[in-house]
């Protein structure tokens, strides 16, 4: 279960960005060059257990900063998160991938950060590499894979780790057709198993067909949360 | 969120991977942790033993082991700050203790250290000195240094992400601090009115306490006083270490 009460997120955004200290010091003088930008704004979400909830918005609109905080890679600037259970993250395109490992190396790596030990990864390689298709690539290294072997590859091992909770940002668009369809078996399988999906993705078609409730994200704030089709209508009706 | 025994496992393949890419396409690999410090020494012996001399006994054991400590420490500091440069891009994605990056860099440094130490052994059985048990103590050392220098890995670290300069700046104070302790020369040759400053610096005092345990001659570093105050400093190192690193480092996915 997830609930994120008045959350909001908030990042400096500097007219020009001072990475030294030469440059600090500089610009203590200057007047302040930065404004304060909300990525979010008083969030309040509730996600039960068991839930598959779809995340929409156009660019810009705070749908990865709201994943990255649940996930707890940001801190919210205000506001409280609460999340009961595991949680894995498949965030973006390479998902922390290290280009100079070997596919193997980094399921590995990758297994470890999500929290398996070396014997839970053991077990479950063959599984990876076999949904991920990449059974002539896995000695090769990472940097030299397309980028949809390599979202195949984290989506597999971030679907192995079998956490309560999974993220999903927009990524199985890279994907071929094969990968998708595998994609979403698993997802009927998650949703059977009473496992927690948050899903940010742009294909409205999936949402609709997967998604048990959808927030609409606008500029950092959620205007409406409901039933897909509702939400879908809603958000569609914006676009012209 | 992991599971304790996890982190354990999970520094280690950081630390080991990290070691992967780092050798990766280098014929010598490995060997060239080993070799770098070797070579200074090579250098450093022909000058000074060859152009200008020391009055000191055993100079080759007292030179290389002054080598390869000073060498650690300035390993561990600095790679620390290119580990979490480097592993950015994970930082960025997912969620686990940070510190864990800068524990794994001290792994492989600490690996190299041990490996330095028994080509010092080699040196040491043939330079016809000889081992007393005492010399045991030499782990109460490393181990005071190993703390001193994760705590100054850390409060490096906790900073860089926000003061890119700290990696600059730090390099610096290693070249500065590698002449300001008595690496390649006797504490003798210095006026005594300096002598307390130089051993402000407590890996001075690591070095020299080292030093008087496995190849003497003096005890004035292996008293209980000179160890007390090894640990304060390195302890309340490793504690500001450790605080400001858990304060700053939840912005890291922000700044790095």
């Amino acid at each position: 279960m997830i609930i994120l009460e008045q959350v909001s997120k908030m990042f400096r955004l500097p007219h020009d960005k001072k990475w030294t200290l030469r440059q600090r010091f500089v610009g203590i003088l200057q007047k302040k060059t930065y404004e304060d930008f909300y990525a979010l704004r008083d969030i309040n979400l509730k996600v039960n257990q068991g839930e598959f909830l779809g995340i929409i918005g156009k660019n810009g609109s705070g749908k990865s900063t709201l994943l990255k905080l649940i996930a707890k890679v940001l801190e919210p600037t205000s506001g409280k998160i609460t999340v009961n259970g595991n949680v894995s993250p498949f965030l973006e395109l390479g998902i922390g991938f290290q280009g100079d490992l070997t596919v193997r190396d980094n399921i590995f790596l990758y297994g470890a950060l999500l929290g398996l030990s070396r014997d839970e990864i053991r077990n479950r390689y063959d599984w990876i590499i076999d949904f991920s298709g990449l059974e002539r690539f896995v000695d090769a290294k990472l940097k030299n894979l397309s980028s949809g072997m390599q979202v195949r590859l984290g989506f597999s091992i971030t679907v192995s780790v079998e956490s309560p909770i999974l993220l999903v940002d927009e990524v199985l668009a890279v994907g071929d057709i094969d990968f998708q369809h595998k994609c979403y078996d698993c997802f009927e399988s998650f949703k059977k198993n009473g496992r927690t999906i948050v899903f940010v993705s742009h294909d409205l078609n999936a949402v609709e067909k997967f998604c048990d409730r959808v927030v609409l994200l606008e500029e950092g704030k959620a205007i409406t949360e409901g039933c897909p089709l509702d939400v879908l209508t809603l958000y569609k009706s914006q676009e012209k | 969120m992991l599971q304790r025994q996890n982190y354990i496992y999970l520094t280690l393949i950081i630390a080991i991977t990290d070691f992967k890419i780092k050798y990766d396409n280098s014929i010598l690999g490995y060997f060239w942790s080993l070799l770098k410090p070797l070579l200074m020494f090579g250098t450093l012996y022909l000058v000074f033993s060859v152009f200008v001399r020391w009055n000191v006994e055993n100079y080759r054991l007292y030179l290389l082991l002054g080598i390869i400590l000073w060498n650690f420490l300035s390993e561990v500091t600095l790679n620390s700050m290119v580990l979490l440069q480097s592993k950015a891009s994970i930082l960025k994605k997912v969620y686990f203790p940070r510190w864990i990056v800068v524990i794994a860099s001290s792994l492989t440094s600490l690996l190299s250290l041990l490996l330095n130490m028994i080509v010092f052994f080699i040196f040491f059985i043939f330079s016809g000195a000889h081992f007393k048990v005492s010399g045991l103590y030499l782990f109460v050392y490393l181990a005071e240094l190993y703390v001193l220098v994760l705590g100054l890995a850390l409060l490096l670290c906790s900073l860089f992400p926000k003061f890119r300069d700290i990696h600059h700046i730090w390099e610096v104070f290693v070249q500065l601090g590698f002449w300001a302790t008595p690496i390649i020369y006797p504490i003798s040759i210095v006026p005594a009115k300096y002598h307390k400053l130089i051993f402000l610096n407590p890996a001075a005092r690591i070095i020299q306490g080292c030093r008087e345990v496995l190849i003497g001659p003096g005890s004035e570093f292996l008293s209980l006083t000179n160890h007390i105050i090894i640990i304060t400093f390195a302890a309340s190192l490793f504690v500001a270490g450790l605080l400001m690193f858990n304060k700053l480092s939840r912005s890291f996915a922000e700044d790095l």
